[in-house]
């Protein structure tokens, strides 16, 4: 199914905006503004949803025109995209979605065409499925952790890195001490959490290494 | 910058292709999916950590209700999301450099693409088929998808050392960490903040 | 073989000169009529390309202008415009980009370039001291006549001598200027090691447009260039940068983690921070000790790649010159490096002082950094900024060169080993600021004939 790779979903999602009658921008203005103020770090609603590698949401007002001798043309509606890469299963992932960041779900989507609201999450699910396209091609660069593991495995070689530097030229009985201890605190270190914390820093603010 | 979020670049790109081009792309797709090595390319450049090719015919835009109005398209679309590392035109010089074959082949079909080589013509092509993120999110922004690959490779290696490490004696344990120490040490590279977009 | 017009190439652009004395006179140009006198009259004195037949002269002169001084002289508008983003902008304003901030920022840089008046760069070189000396008195004496230009700074650089001897070693006795690109056209040997990778794994002469505006490049096309095309053929692009060196910092911190590198061997950890022995042995070559029979042969000492290498062990994957130019370190039979290399003619400034000598950060000693190449943003600027200070190409993450990138007493190095105990796996951390950047500026070198239109005010924009 071209919409997986291994064990990460490519979902694609074109729902369209409302479009009113006098075939304004407002319905898609309010998403971009809204989505403008959002929090992109671990504040983000999307990080609640569990199993978002990475996510995005895009206004689409119109196809391109690439030049003559190519044909213009426009589209009716305006589409709001949204391509999520996400560990598992679609169904238990939208209806997340709906549980998790009901606000922002509704906030965004209730300018799009028929959406039902986000009390129901199954009616949720059916509604985002209507407005799936399949993914043609998926290509996944890493596909078999989940976001959890990713971050548990960044959190672990950074601790590594500075566990290997402070034992260096010690004696083997103090670091194989060391290193049971090390072991023990990695394991019940608490999973970090998704989003990290400085995606709005500018790099003066966060040279040149933690 | 919206397109951006930490190390992880979005770009969305739609381009048209005539109705009876598009069977001859899904083969080639197929073709791709099914031979591997000619993934190996896009994986050995390494920095995507995501990436898809999204055709959507001219009635494949999702209709929902009577009062919205129908697409009356020519074209169908080949749509282009990928989440990548590097600045863009880093990525782009890497891609036109390595890939050109690859890319030709999926864009040759959409009107008007100039061909990957040269660059500077590409990269018109490109910034006028690229349109932008609103809104990006990045569970791991400050890891590009090298340093997650090298995470792994050292949660598999700490993993390992871990069933013994403990129960080994000293001259044992010894030898056992610098081989452990080989082992990781490729992969020690900090994560942070990426260079400023170019 | 590309044709290409030597006596309008300033020469500086064509070849290293391997002369031993330099003065880099940096100059504000005042009113755009004396200014363009003032250019007129010096290029009788420049410098091309054409070969020195009957013997080398004592002194060479070359010019290149900041954008401010392209103003300056007159230019038209539209001409000004066309010039690449980065060079109008000039360097301080790339400090963002460059990672030129804490101790490099350009609040801290000399004097000479706080106020954006360094219009011409005036290089010469020379065989001797004396030659210097008339050769800068002379270019002097006609920015005075002309009342065209005025010195702001003179920047003295020199060949480290040792026991009297020119030697290409820089400060922190590292020897210097191996592996700069070989171009088609330019007038030396193919050297293997300096050009590209062939598919059979030979070595050839990159093309001409990566480092000559008017000529075909890697890509397939001639390079991005400002208009007219007379303007800008047989130019291109100089990123001029005072580096000071700490050499006090540098042996200190060399001898503290030698202690503690197993080996225990100050020349070893040396030669990983840098990828070769101090002596000019790449690593690759030779990891065990110093070989000077392959620093003497220029078809060895920098015929090799990092294929056989991929871990590290013999030349770590964040050293110095791997990171500047990883031959074939990112597979793809190097094609990712090609259009990413800068030729180098820079040189130190300043006392030498001998190993175990006392040194002092403070003096004034470094190296004057000059790269040439056909786009700054595409070359000099892309290996400042993802390969020296950011790593995530060298799969090193954001560790960034030890010996030149913006540490701030934090960040690592680490250098790969085996489990041979004479080579062992080591980390040095807490990595102090070796180099400070002390001022720079982007520059355009014109060829000849670009040189007598601006000198003449006959540059039209189209």
């Amino acid at each position: 199914m071209a919409n997986q790779n291994g064990q990460i979903y490519g979902l694609t999602i074109l729902s369209p905006i409302i479009q009113g009658d006098s075939k304004d921008l407002a319905h898609a203005s309010a998403i971009r503004w809204y989505l403008a103020r959002q929090p992109r770090d671990r504040r983000s609603p999307l990080a609640r949803v569990t199993g978002t590698h990475q996510a995005r949401l895009v206004v689409m007002d119109d196809v391109v025109y690439v030049g003559a001798p190519a044909c213009e043309e426009h589209l009716q509606s305006r589409y709001l995209v949204f391509e999520t890469n996400f560990d598992g299963d679609l169904d238990a992932y939208l209806m997340r979605m709906a549980a998790e960041a009901h606000e922002f779900v509704h906030s965004v989507w209730q300018h799009c065409v028929a959406y039902p609201g986000v009390d129901d999450p199954h009616a949720f699910a059916a509604y985002m499925k209507k407005c799936q396209v399949n993914t043609t091609f998926y290509f996944a660069d890493v596909n078999n952790k989940t976001v959890k593991q990713n971050l548990q495995a960044l959190q672990l070689q950074s601790a590594l890195a500075r566990f290997i530097e402070r034992h260096q030229g010690e004696e083997p009985a103090v670091i194989q001490k060391a290193f049971g201890e090390f072991l023990e605190t990695m394991r019940r270190a608490p999973a970090p959490e998704p989003g990290g914390d400085d995606a709005h820093r500018t790099p003066q603010e966060n040279r040149p290494h933690d | 910058m919206t397109n951006i979020n930490g190390k992880a670049y979005a770009m969305n790109a739609i381009t048209p292709m005539k109705w009876w081009k598009t069977p001859l792309l899904r083969i080639f797709f197929f073709v791709l999916g099914l031979v591997k090595p000619l993934q190996a390319d896009l994986k050995n450049l390494s920095f995507i950590h995501f990436a898809r090719w999204v055709i959507v015919p001219r009635n494949g835009f999702p209709h929902l209700s009577e009062k919205q109005p129908a697409e009356n398209l020519r074209y169908d679309y080949l749509l282009f999301f990928s989440n990548f590392n590097g600045t863009w035109n880093q990525y782009i010089d890497a891609f036109s450099a390595v890939l050109s074959i690859g890319l030709n082949l999926i864009w040759w079909w959409s009107e008007k693409y100039p061909g990957a080589v040269p660059v500077t013509p590409f990269k018109e092509y490109i910034g006028r088929v690229q349109f932008d993120t609103d809104y990006y999110y990045n569970s791991y922004p400050r890891a590009a998808t090298n340093d997650i690959k090298a995470a792994l490779r050292v949660q598999d290696a700490v993993d390992e050392f871990a069933k013994t490490s403990q129960s080994l004696t000293l001259g044992d344990f010894e030898k056992a960490y610098v081989e452990f120490l080989v082992k990781v040490q490729p992969d020690l590279g900090s994560t942070g903040m990426a260079p400023v977009g170019t | 073989m590309t044709e290409i017009d030597v006596s309008d190439i300033q020469g500086f652009a064509l070849r290293g000169y391997n002369f031993p004395f330099a003065r880099y006179l940096l100059l504000e140009l005042l009113d755009p009529k004396p200014a363009q006198r003032f250019a007129g009259h010096v290029i009788p004195h420049v410098t091309t390309g054409v070969k020195w037949d009957s013997g080398k002269p004592a002194s060479t002169v070359n010019i290149a202008f900041t954008h401010p001084g392209l103003i300056q002289l007159g230019l038209p508008e539209e001409t000004l415009l066309s010039f690449p983003v980065e060079f109008q902008q000039g360097m301080k304003a790339r400090a963002e980009i460059l990672g030129d901030t804490g101790k490099d920022a350009p609040e801290r840089w000399d004097d000479a370039w706080q106020e954006d008046r360094v219009h011409v760069w005036l290089g010469v070189n020379s065989r001797s001291q004396e030659a210097l000396e008339h050769r800068c008195s002379e270019m002097l004496r006609i920015a005075d006549e002309t009342k065209g230009a005025r010195l702001l700074y003179a920047q003295d650089a020199s060949s480290i001598f040792i026991d009297k001897q020119q030697t290409s070693k820089e400060h922190f006795g590292y020897t210097d200027g191996f592996g700069n690109p070989d171009f088609k056209g330019a007038q030396r040997d193919c050297v293997p090691g300096q050009g590209k990778l062939t598919a059979d794994g030979r070595w050839e002469a990159l093309a001409t447009g990566e480092f000559l505006l008017g000529y075909a490049d890697e890509s397939g096309e001639l390079p991005v260039a400002p208009i007219p095309h007379l303007l800008a053929r047989n130019g291109t692009f100089m990123a001029y940068r005072k580096m000071h060196q700490n050499v006090a910092t540098f042996r200190r911190y060399l001898d503290e983690q030698a202690k503690r590198y197993a080996p225990g061997t100050k020349e070893q950890l040396a030669a990983k921070f840098l990828g070769r022995w101090r002596d000019g042995t790449p690593l690759e070559l030779s990891p065990d000790r110093p070989d000077q029979s392959i620093v003497k042969d220029p078809n060895r000492n920098t015929d090799f790649t990092y294929g056989a290498d991929q871990g590290g062990a013999r030349c770590p994957l964040g050293a110095h010159i791997r990171r500047a130019n990883p031959r074939d370190a990112f597979g793809f039979n190097g094609k990712l490096v090609n259009r990413r290399r800068i030729m180098r003619r820079g040189m130190p400034y300043g006392t030498y002082v001998p190993e175990g000598q006392p040194v002092n950060d403070k003096d004034e000693r470094g190296i004057v950094f000059i790269a040439l190449n056909a786009s700054l943003f595409r070359q000099f600027e892309f290996v400042q900024q993802q390969w020296i200070q950011y790593g995530n190409d060298s799969l090193q993450g954001n560790d960034n060169d030890l010996l030149t990138g913006n540490h701030g007493g934090k960040g690592k190095f680490v250098v790969q080993g085996t489990t041979d105990p004479r080579n062992p796996p080591f980390i040095c951390g807490a990595l102090p600021d070796f180099v400070e950047l002390r001022g720079g500026d982007y520059f355009f070198m014109p060829g000849l004939t670009a040189l007598h239109m601006m000198a003449a005010g006959t540059v039209d924009p189209r």
